[in-house]
């Protein structure tokens, strides 16, 4: 097959999706810089995702939703619906209450006692909480007639009045999102660690920071959507979902249909983009579910990009208030943090809204050294769409207000913004180092990152030639951020919180007569590339080419019970398992090829495709033979040898395993519009052991991206009637390639002691530290009008707004 | 996001694209590069009983020079217009304006007469068309007549167009010897629509005094809207820094912006002034 391309004809055929067939040079595959085996699938539009997918006999889904952001509803009147053309049925709340239990966040109370949960109905049942909330579903021979028809449901709504932020919320006589409570606060974290007044009281300065963060989104490029389809001969529910986390999508489809688990397979396909949006069961898809089986039909919901934006999960919108207690060099002596969390209408499930604020408040420490520290973190429920996590959860906002603080302090002590950093951070030396929140970092590289980033930068000239802007008018600042993340949380992690979620993960390494592997994990890619980079570790394992291995991920039919990929955690605790996996595999090889070769096992090893003596490497028999003569001529084995050759493994990972990066932004901010220009971005990233550096650079480049957008674009607004006033892509503003620029990146590696091949996690990463490197440059760029940077996104009128505000004052 | 049923109708001529508005009335709508039209459809927030496509109009898209006008047919696409040597010999302020409208994709396919007729107060082509006085050329079955661009805008979204006529022309002066020229727009990211942005033209003498000068807003009124009063202002000087402060507050003063999520009134109207001043500068070269 040949196409013409601008002229030049290309031969499609000679893009293979295989993998060139090839072992480096150091015999490791781990490090490498290979191709990703996805990019031919994805580069020639062949990927696969659910709405690709299309069943015979399919119907489609429309849900009717809120245009009120609290209400009460009268009554539901589907007379004219029902008769259109093409419809199926329809269903309201009450019609399904009985059949599809209400999604509820539990925590376990000893662990989490102030939590509050609620239910979250899959069709609204007596009142609706946001705009866009579902009231009521369509099901039509296809998605035109189904929102046809969803147009004619007339929804009669008594308008209650709405909580539309957190000030409100918490008010005595505010209006309840959930009557149930008595207020309107989900969740309430306290700790204090350490003398965190003492500290406040010995200070030589003190500086403190209210700011608020907008509202935004993962906003994947595919939507969220599902296919499901019942068998009624094997009683075999199959829900096709664009989700990150298959099993647990099947325990809670399980749980809220109260059918079989194991009559259900879940199938996540290609997934275009998730960031942590699609880590959940969605009303939509038990809905879905549940139509499936009751019409006998296969029904398929593709969500629409004005759905997402307004009735999926948004993130991040908090408003926070630190201070930071230091002394006259600059060193730590204590930071207190209140961070209140605007949680919207209900608890992302299964794991619970009120996570994000604990999360950003307990990462405020960061990598620097911090002897006493308190927080409070309070997450509010209000009528707005739920928030749920997005990359790096509570970190940007930990991060930033960190970073804006470290900058505050320096400008108050007359310090250079880098120099109080490092003063204040972990040393190499001092690894493993606990932390004030009692995290041990095994090992990282933060003031080597943050000096390798000044490097890079060219830091005092970049001072220099700011100086000379300033002098014609023009204003540049540079902005430092710096984080420390732990990455691949373990199980222990989540319940010392009292949430009911897993930290391992599974993976069985099978190898077939011909000496190939495949691998079946349960972490499931939604652009992470993980056909490549798990197969380079299942590679170097086993001492097979890349080209010799095959990740299946997304299929629980197939892959063993795992979590799913999100909280930078596959490369972690997939890799773990398929080390762990295939060590079991090779075990039982070498010693099987042990009593073949009369060499002892321990001195055997698997490489280049062969089974070598370890001292020499002298090749002494092709795995493929070995293989071969296990699965095949079986007879031949020794009697107390089993036959067969796969493995499985479960992998716990550490405590902590911990990622450490420094940013730093370039801008120039215009005086006049308030408008912000990125001119350059810098990032050092310290992930541990990188499997393939390629892939790292596309972790941190998207993830800068998307926090480029937390920075300086996104925000989803509503009024103060609860309305929604950002329903498309012209009023949600995302950065696109123009706005982004190369970034430039270094790497160190400090690998991790206690995972195998050193890895870290570094999904979230690129995302962490951009809303912080870059409000701490436009603070930098506007110091001569001493602004106040407390919000973000940057946007210019806002950036404008301060500008004026000192021009006033002045 | 799906569009509610409609009919739908590709003619092969101005004749039976005409033909069919008439028998359409007020239940019919043009659809030209459908860059605006076709996502309102899906968002349901515009529906139509019937759509007229005049994207087989090939004979609608053209550029053409005609003594001192240029005319640019209606279906001519914003791309053509962007690169086209002739434009930029005749008015290189449409090239300008024609490589801020959205994105490639948008710009390969949208049409200025799409635009115009469109009418967002933000948009590019509405804006330069009310800065050069354009002549807009309107055919209905039965008539044919010729509108200012400067009376042709009425409020966002709306114009003074029948519902059986058809933009089918687009007439802008060339510039005369001696013009300069200045385009400033703000918007959050390229390719957006403007919070804000000014066209202007100037004509200058040897000694860089204005002796002509035209100017428009776009983004900060109901309509793109032409500000006269900045010409007495600007036409006999040498563009020096009290006259573009003058011109600027004028600009200012003329506009009665709207806000929304991209920028409030007063930060569009602060806008006008500062846009304005850069426009002139960049016209006069400052």
């Amino acid at each position: 097959m040949a196409s013409s391309q601008g002229g030049k004809r290309v031969n499609v055929s000679s893009i293979s999706p295989r993998v060139e067939d090839t072992f480096t040079l150091s015999g490791k595959m781990v490090g490498a810089q290979v191709r990703r085996v996805e990019d031919p699938r994805v580069l020639l539009g062949k990927t696969q995702y659910v709405d690709d997918l299309d069943l015979p006999n399919s119907l489609a889904l429309a849900f009717v939703r809120s245009p009120y952001a609290h209400a009460r509803i009268v009554s539901t009147d589907a007379a004219a619906a029902q008769n259109q053309p093409g419809v199926q049925l329809v269903l309201t709340g009450a019609d399904i209450a009985e059949a599809i239990k209400p999604l509820r966040v539990e925590y376990e109370p000893a662990k989490a006692p102030t939590h509050k949960p609620c239910d979250w109905p899959v069709l609204a049942q007596d009142k609706v909480r946001f705009v866009g909330e579902a009231a009521a579903v369509v099901v039509a021979t296809d998605r035109y007639a189904a929102e046809d028809a969803a147009g004619l449901i007339d929804v009669e709504y008594e308008p209650l009045e709405p909580v539309s932020d957190v000030e409100q919320a918490l008010a005595a006589d505010a209006p309840l999102v959930h009557e149930e409570w008595g207020d309107n606060v989900m969740q309430t974290l306290q700790a204090e660690i350490g003398d965190v007044a003492k500290a406040f009281q010995e200070a030589d300065c003190v500086v403190s920071e209210r700011l608020t963060t907008g509202r935004h989104m993962a906003l994947p490029m595919e939507t969220r959507g599902c296919v499901a389809s019942f068998e009624p001969a094997t009683d075999t529910l199959t829900v096709w979902s664009s989700t990150q986390v298959p099993h647990v999508l099947r325990s809670h489809i399980a749980l809220v249909l109260d059918f079989p688990e194991h009559h259900i397979r879940v199938v996540a396909p290609d997934v275009g983009g998730g960031f942590g949006q699609k880590g959940h069961l969605f009303p939509e898809e038990a809905v879905a579910a549940y139509l499936a089986r009751r019409l006998g039909r296969p029904v398929k919901w593709i969500e629409d990009r004005r759905e997402n934006l307004s009735a999926s999960l948004h993130a991040k919108q908090q408003a926070v208030q630190a201070e930071l207690a230091v002394r006259q060099d600059g060193t730590i002596l204590g930071i207190r943090g209140r961070f209140v969390g605007d949680v919207g209408a209900y608890s992302e499930y299964p794991w619970g809204s009120a996570f994000e604020a604990g999360h950003a408040a307990s990462s405020m420490p960061g990598p620097y050294k911090t002897p006493a520290f308190s927080f409070e973190a309070v997450s509010v429920a209000t009528n707005k769409t739920t928030i749920g996590v997005y990359r790096g959860v509570g970190l940007p906002i930990g991060v930033l207000t960190m970073e804006r603080l470290m900058d505050l302090a320096a400008q108050k002590l007359g310090l250079d913004p880098a120099e109080i950093r490092l003063r204040n951070m972990i040393r190499k030396e001092e690894h493993p180092y606990t932390t004030i929140i009692g995290a041990e970092v095994e090992s990282g590289s933060h003031r080597e990152s943050l000096q390798k980033a000044l490097d890079i930068l060219g830091y005092q000239e970049r001072r220099a030639e700011q100086q000379r802007a300033r002098t014609q008018g023009r204003y540049l600042g540079i902005g430092i951020g710096c984080y420390l993340e732990g990455t691949a949380p373990s199980s222990a992690a989540f319940a010392s919180m009292g949430l009911n979620l897993g930290g391992y993960e599974s993976a069985t390494v099978r190898m077939d007569v011909a000496g190939k592997v495949t691998v079946l994990v349960g972490t499931h890619s939604h652009g992470q590339s993980h056909e490549t980079t798990l197969a380079q570790v299942a590679a170097d394992e086993l001492g097979v080419s890349l080209a010799d291995v095959k990740i299946i991920e997304g299929d629980t039919n197939a892959v063993p019970y795992g979590m799913g990929t999100w909280g930078s955690r596959s490369a972690v605790t997939g890799g773990g398992a398929i080390s762990r996996a295939s060590q079991k595999l090779r075990t039982k090889m070498l010693r099987i090829a042990s009593r073949m070769t009369e060499v002892p096992d321990d001195d055997l090893e698997l490489a280049e495709g062969m089974i070598r003596r370890k001292a020499d490497a002298t090749p002494l028999m092709p795995i493929k033979e070995l293989a071969h003569r296990i699965l095949v001529q079986a007879g031949s084995l020794p009697p107390d040898e089993e036959p067969g050759l796969d493995a499985t493994a479960h992998y716990e990972p550490p405590p902590s395993t911990h990622a450490n990066a420094t940013h730093i932004a370039l801008v120039e901010v215009d005086s006049d519009t308030g408008k912000v220009t990125l001119l350059r971005y810098v990032v050092v990233e310290d992930c541990g052991t990188i499997i393939n550096p390629t892939v790292v650079d596309g972790q941190i480049q998207g993830g800068v991206a998307q926090g480029i957008g937390t920075a300086l674009y996104e925000h989803a607004l509503y009024d103060e009637n609860g309305q929604f006033l950002t329903g498309t892509l012209m009023d949600y503003l995302i950065p696109t390639a123009i706005d982004v620029p190369q970034v430039e990146i270094g790497h160190i590696e400090s690998p991790s002691p206690h995972t195998p091949h050193g890895i870290k996690g570094v999904g979230e990463g690129g995302a962490i530290a951009p809303p912080a490197a870059i409000a701490n440059a436009v603070a930098d760029a506007l110091a001569p009008f001493e602004v106040r940077v407390d919000a973000i996104p940057l946007t210019p009128e806002r950036v404008l707004g301060w500008i004026e505000q000192h021009k006033a004052a002045a | 996001m799906k569009p509610a049923p409609f009919k739908y109708a590709r003619p092969g001529s101005v004749d039976e694209a005409l033909a069919l508005l008439q028998a359409g009335g007020d239940e019919a709508k043009v659809l030209a590069g459908g860059q605006s039209l076709v996502p309102l459809l899906n968002l349901r927030m515009a529906s139509v009983e019937s759509i007229v496509d005049l994207n087989r109009l090939d004979d609608l898209a053209y550029i053409k020079r005609d003594n001192d006008t240029l005319c640019i047919g209606a279906m001519t696409r914003h791309r053509q217009i962007e690169v086209s040597d002739a434009v930029q010999a005749a008015q290189p302020l449409l090239c300008r304006a024609a490589a801020e409208v959205g994105h490639l994709a948008i710009r390969n396919r949208g049409t200025i007469g799409g635009s115009l007729v469109h009418a967002d107060p933000a948009a590019e082509w509405p804006l330069v068309a009310a800065a050069l006085d354009a002549q807009l050329v309107l055919r209905s079955q039965d008539n044919s007549r010729t509108v200012a661009a400067r009376e042709f805008f009425l409020a966002p979204l709306m114009t003074a167009i029948e519902p059986t006529e058809i933009l089918c022309e687009v007439r802008f002066p060339v510039a005369p010897a001696g013009a300069v020229w200045g385009f400033q727009e703000l918007c959050r990211r390229p390719g957006d629509f403007a919070i804000v942005a000014i066209a202007c033209l100037l004509t200058l003498d040897d000694s860089g005094t204005c002796s002509a000068a035209s100017l428009a807003v776009g983004g900060a009124h109901s309509t793109p809207l032409h500000i006269a009063d900045v010409e007495p202002i600007v036409v006999g000087s040498q563009g020096d820094a009290a006259v573009l402060t003058a011109a600027a507050e004028k600009a200012a003063a003329a506009v009665e912006p709207s806000g929304d999520v991209h920028g409030s009134a007063d930060y569009r109207r602060r806008m006008v002034k500062v846009l304005t001043q850069r426009a002139l500068q960049e016209a006069w070269g400052k």
